[in-house]
């Protein structure tokens, strides 16, 4: 997991998420993961919850152009104006804010900055602040580009490596979704068994 | 109100219909200009007196090289770089509120090897003033710069800003320059400029970027071509007509004015060179280097433009290149070998001048977007500002 990296800078933003646009290519961080921006006056904490590679222009389709290439570097090394043309980006949806030592899991007051430099968490952050996990509400009743589902879980695998210990942090993720989804058993079925997976590897 | 499709289909079939039955026709005649090509590289000595001799009422290309050439492709180096520039321009609009003109120019390079990198610049500059919007003759003579003169003046800028560029790649890479389009100034041809325009835009002008890419042959191998898609020229096809011509020398004036069909060099005619070298070139060969005969090239001078026909995937591209890139074997096969390799990686036309294109490209929503930008600074600048009610009535649709 990388850690604390400057990886992109916030090129839409709105109350309850932001849209970052990454430096590099393919340079967005996994689905799941805490991500940490500046708002008017705190930190802002979202969670990634989808990201694309495209074109910079709308309109313009990208052509497969490897069929003679020995590999997928040599396609951008015969075309160099590839890397100009094309970027990634990725949504996350925000959770929580901070100000000095306190952390924050409801949205903040105003939307992060446009062009803010976004980093990637370090684990004592998502440490921190996943000590309690009240904003798994937030991700439960909003409606995401990518499977809801599929990102909460991607979150709790991420955010249990960060963890002492890991298991106990599963098992107390489950229970605090086993509450949330209490009329919902079929989604909670399948939110736990995308982290009982990782729990055997 | 919109097109009456209903009463152009008829039209559109009696074509159609019109085109299908010349083709047998066709098809005749470019076998005979096929062999044509053949018998003329047997007497090629003949031709090119001939050709200098002709007074001819098309123009003819000149042989620089034995006219049945086809050559392949040489090897790309592994490090080279092609830049690109190409352009577009809002024009002076009488019926706006000011009186100006924006060039946007796209300038794009592309360095191949173990240095592969991109740029892609897009410049746009606004021309306001008297001063600026029009040539001007040291006696006091004046030419408004629109409409066709301000695409030339574009051409220029777009060569200018390419030289700028050259000139800034460092020693040791081979560099080819591509603009698009034609590097004959057909623009000022037959139109009576005076002499101080043609001066200023092509002598002073254009030329003199020329001189700039040439120049830098000291530090880098460069060459400049321009390239032209689909191209309709018949200099080639014409030079055929000239060796199947009874007459020697040639007078069309004398032998043949007020025909259309009947002559003798008509089994030949009606071909564009592109439908000939399709046929006889394969795949990446170019053809042989021929010089144009446009009167405007008498002030060319070293930079007397040649042409050579190259038959890519999907057609034959027409490469334009000056006389001393031409007469530089190594220059030569490096253009060939850039623009084969850009076509491809362009699928089917140049990437770099594509991307150049992109970069240049100002769409009706940016014009929109840049009357809007003059019309609000102007208003914060307190200008009172008028349009004309033709320009009102096309914003405002009523009834």
């Amino acid at each position: 997991m990388d850690l604390g990296l400057k990886v992109a800078e916030v090129v839409e933003t709105s109350s309850s998420e932001f849209l970052a646009q990454c430096y590099e290519l393919d340079g967005a961080p996994a689905l799941g993961s805490m991500v940490r921006t500046k708002g008017k006056d705190c930190e802002i904490y979202g969670i990634v919850c989808a990201s694309a590679t495209h074109s910079v222009e709308p309109g313009r389709r990208i052509m497969a152009r490897g069929q003679g290439a020995q590999s997928e570097t040599d396609v951008f090394k015969a075309n160099p104006q590839l890397a100009k043309l094309l970027c990634s980006d990725f949504r996350a949806l925000v959770v929580g804010h901070g100000r000095g030592r306190s952390m924050y899991q409801y949205l903040p007051p105003s939307p992060a900055s446009i062009y803010a430099f976004v980093y990637t968490c370090k684990s004592e952050e998502v440490r921190d602040f996943t000590k309690s996990l009240n904003f798994l509400s937030l991700l439960i009743d909003t409606r995401l580009p990518v499977a809801t589902d599929e990102v909460i879980a991607a979150f709790l695998r991420l955010a249990s490596q960060t963890q002492q210990e890991p298991q106990d942090f599963l098992v107390k993720a489950g229970k605090d979704l086993a509450w949330l989804l209490s009329n919902d058993i079929r989604r909670l079925d399948s939110i736990l068994k995308r982290l009982r997976n990782d729990r055997e590897e | 109100m919109t097109l009456d499709i209903v009463q152009l289909y008829g039209q559109i079939e009696a074509m159609a219909g019109d085109l299908k039955s010349r083709q047998a026709d066709y098809i005749l005649r470019l076998s005979s200009a096929l062999d044509t090509l053949k018998s003329a590289a047997l007497n090629q000595d003949r031709l090119k007196q001939k050709i200098e001799k002709a007074k001819a009422t098309w123009l003819v290309a000149g042989l620089k090289e034995n006219i049945d050439i086809h050559k392949a492709a040489s090897a790309l180096p592994d490090d080279f770089v092609a830049v690109a520039s190409d352009g577009s321009h809002v024009d002076v609009d009488r019926h706006q509120s000011a009186r100006l003109f924006l060039l946007n120019i796209g300038l794009v390079q592309l360095q191949y090897g173990s240095k592969a990198d991109a740029l892609l610049l897009s410049i746009p500059s606004l021309y306001f003033g008297d001063e600026q919007l029009s040539l001007r003759s040291q006696d006091g003579r004046q030419v408004l710069l629109e409409g066709p003169l301000l695409g030339i003046k574009r051409s220029v800028e777009e060569c200018r800003y390419l030289a700028d560029r050259v000139c800034e790649i460092p020693g040791g890479l081979p560099v080819v320059a591509l603009v698009d389009g034609s590097l004959i100034m057909w623009g000022l041809v037959g139109q009576r400029y005076e002499d101080f325009v043609v001066e200023q835009l092509l002598i002073e002008g254009f030329l003199k970027q020329l001189d700039r890419f040439a120049g830098q042959n000291e530090k880098n191998k460069t060459a400049v071509a321009s390239y032209i898609s689909f191209p309709r020229s018949t200099d080639v096809v014409n030079s055929l007509r000239l060796h199947v011509c009874p007459y020697d020398p040639v007078d069309c004036d004398k032998y043949c004015k007020g025909k259309f069909e009947g002559r003798e060099c008509d089994r030949v005619g009606g071909l564009l060179d592109r439908a000939l070298f399709s046929e006889f070139l394969s795949h990446g060969e170019r053809s042989a280097v021929f010089f144009s005969s446009s009167t405007i090239i008498e002030k060319y001078g070293a930079h007397q433009v040649c042409f050579f026909y190259v038959k890519l995937d999907e057609e034959v591209a027409r490469v334009e290149v000056p006389l001393w890139v031409a007469d530089d074997q190594s220059l030569l096969d490096l253009v060939h070998a850039v623009v084969l390799d850009q076509s491809r990686k362009g699928f089917g036309y140049p990437v770099a001048l594509s991307e150049a294109h992109e970069q240049a490209v100002v769409s009706g929503a940016d014009r929109e977007r840049f009357w809007s930008m003059v019309e609000r600074a102007l208003n914060e600048d307190n200008i009172r500002i008028q349009h004309s009610l033709k320009q009102r009535s096309k914003r405002v649709r009523w009834i």
